[in-house]
């Protein structure tokens, strides 16, 4: 089943449908297909509407391939609305690969990623620029890991629109390890969404799931984050935490863990904080003469920061804690 | 230099922490305030500092003659007065240096002094790091994040130093100082005292006031000075206790 008749089998995202709670669906417009799927791959399997579209819309596809043993960094630029870009990565290779933004204006853009992350492969995706622009963007990524391989996804998610991210992994070899981590810096009416599926299809894989968020204004986010852990899979670790700062009385932050696990000997965790700025540490950088208004942005700097510092030293993590340096 | 007039002060719930509160404390002064567990001395330092905590209720604080209690929090710190809490504060993610560095920054545009330039606040910082025997991890490491008790109280001293105020308030700042910090720590605060300036110790023992000798020693329980005399008061306590005060 292609790409299109899939989509219109599932039809329009809704609000009661799980993988949308949060979206204001009502802002997608209803898509205008081209006569034809040029991509025939069957998707009956597919249940994000998101993922679906690009495809259905004949989004090019683009394919790299970093060959074993290889070492690649990368820019991956988004140049269409809608965008196909397939990613092999072979086994022992390393790769850091940024995705850039669609510079030109659109209504909607939509991207799909299909990552192969083979034995032992070391991969830092990631992308931090402003998507200005763009009233609506869709980013969806498969990622499949091999086993011993793995996987950091960084982003940093600001400038103005409604974005969504979706993220289906599939831990498959024994010993796969995959860190997400997601920093939403979000004003007036910006709006963050993210849908994470992580399957551990094997034993002694591992996820991290690490959110923050800085809303102002009427920003609004949301995590929906999934961790199913199959019946052969011992010694799995799974984490998830989101921690938000509301940074205006108007700003607003959904949360939904869901956990699927079927063996025993598995440690998952999830943890979900709101708040405002730590008044304590308020109190001590104003005592010692800097205003407040320059506290603040300190404190909404470190808390950004802290999330990246766990991140080995690398031209990623440079990259993603200058974005920071210049919230 | 810094007069505190009838102070009072409470928390959110309405409970009256000071009742009255009255001190002088002249340039080139060392005062101390010793008092039983839970009198006010903390509660006494913030409210100076301006901490959000606390409602004023009456009297006055001013220094040089200017209402302290008027000013925003930063203005009071860069008008001269410091206040090292009990138990400074961690705040991971910000540097300890960019911090110190953005604190004196701060003072100068307050006080419309140019801004430091990288080798003076270099030279600075390494100067006061020396005085007060720092090793080279408090560069690296957020605010206080992770610091023992003790290094946390030398790091206080070190942003003393560095801001070199009019007035400073210290409370326990010798409590978990091993016995070769607490000289280190006293030697930069002798360091720093001088003439024009002014040091209020709060402490529970004689040890720190063997090596910052003070000029007056003050009690204060139940949220009032109830007594005030010389160095040789903090001797008298030390042997006979607070009880003693009331019985006289
Ligand atoms: N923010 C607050 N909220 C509630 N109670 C408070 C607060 N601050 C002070 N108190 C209460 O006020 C009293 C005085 O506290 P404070 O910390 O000033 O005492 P202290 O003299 O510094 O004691 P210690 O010697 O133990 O440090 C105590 O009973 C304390 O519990
Ligand atoms: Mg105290």
């Amino acid at each position: 089943m292609d790409a299109q008749t899939r989509l219109k089998q599932i039809g329009m995202p809704r609000r009661n449908n799980e993988l949308w709670t949060f979206f204001p669906v009502a802002k997608i417009p209803t898509p205008a297909f081209p006569e034809a799927c040029a991509d025939t791959t069957d998707y009956s399997d597919e249940t994000d509407f998101a993922a679906l579209l690009p495809i259905a819309y004949n989004a090019r596809p683009m394919q790299r391939d970093i060959a074993d043993n290889a070492s690649e960094m990368a820019m991956l630029k988004c140049n269409n609305d809608f965008g196909h870009t397939v990613l092999n990565i072979g086994k022992n290779a390393k790769a850091s690969l940024e995705i850039l933004d669609n510079k030109v204006a659109h209504e909607i853009c939509a991207e799909r990623f299909d990552i192969h992350v083979g034995e032992n492969a070391q991969v830092h995706i990631f992308f931090a620029n402003p998507a200005d622009g763009v009233p609506l963007r869709f980013r969806h990524f498969r990622i499949v890991q091999e086993a011993g391989s793995k996987v950091f996804f960084s982003e940093i998610e600001r400038g103005s629109g409604i974005k969504r991210t979706s993220l289906d992994a599939f831990l498959k070899g024994c010993g796969a390890r995959l860190e997400i981590r997601s920093l939403n810096v979000l004003d007036s009416d910006d709006s963050v969404h993210h849908r994470i599926t992580i399957r551990h299809e094997a034993p002694e894989t591992e996820s991290v799931q690490f959110a923050r968020n800085l809303l102002n204004g009427k920003s609004n986010a949301s995590y929906d984050g999934s961790v199913v852990v199959g019946a052969d899979c011992s010694k799995v670790f799974s984490s998830q935490l989101v921690n938000t700062i509301l940074l205006s009385e108007d700003s607003s932050v959904s949360v939904k863990p869901v956990l699927k696990i079927y063996h025993d000997d598995v440690e998952c965790t999830h943890g979900n904080t709101c708040g405002e700025l730590d008044s304590e540490q308020l109190f001590y950088l104003t005592s010692r003469g800097i205003p407040e208004k320059t506290a603040k942005e300190m404190l909404t700097r470190a808390f950004a920061k802290e999330l990246f510092m766990p991140l080995e030293d690398s031209p990623a993590k440079k990259r993603l804690e200058q974005v920071v340096d210049s919230l | 230099m810094l007069s505190i007039k009838d102070l009072k002060a409470s928390i959110e719930d309405g409970t009256q922490i000071l009742k009255g509160i009255n001190l002088e404390v002249k340039a080139g002064e060392v005062h101390a305030i010793m008092g039983p567990n839970g009198s006010g001395k903390s509660t006494l330092s913030k409210v100076i500092a301006g901490h959000p905590a606390y409602h004023v209720d009456g009297g006055s604080v001013t220094l040089d003659g200017k209402d302290l209690l008027q000013m925003e929090i930063n203005e009071r710190a860069n008008s001269g007065l410091f206040i090292s809490t009990q138990y400074p504060t961690e705040i991971p993610g910000v540097n300890n240096v960019e911090f110190l560095k953005m604190a004196l920054n701060s003072k100068r545009v307050f006080l419309e002094q140019p801004e430091i330039d990288d080798a003076e606040f270099k030279k600075l910082i390494d100067e006061k790091m020396a005085l007060l025997e720092m090793d080279e991890r408090y560069r690296d490491r957020g605010v206080n994040e992770g610091y023992s008790g003790g290094e946390k109280k030398r790091n206080e001293i070190l942003q003393m130093a560095i801001l070199d105020p009019k007035v400073s308030l210290l409370d326990e700042t010798d409590s978990g100082l091993d016995i070769d910090a607490l000289r280190i720590v006293a030697g930069g605060i002798n360091h720093i005292m001088g003439p024009d300036k002014a040091v209020i110790l709060v402490t529970h023992y004689q040890r720190l006031l063997d090596y910052v000798k003070p000029d007056f020693v003050h009690v204060l329980r139940h949220g009032k000075i109830i007594l005030s005399g010389g160095p040789e008061l903090a001797l008298e306590l030390e042997e006979k206790g607070y009880d003693w005060i009331e019985e006289n």
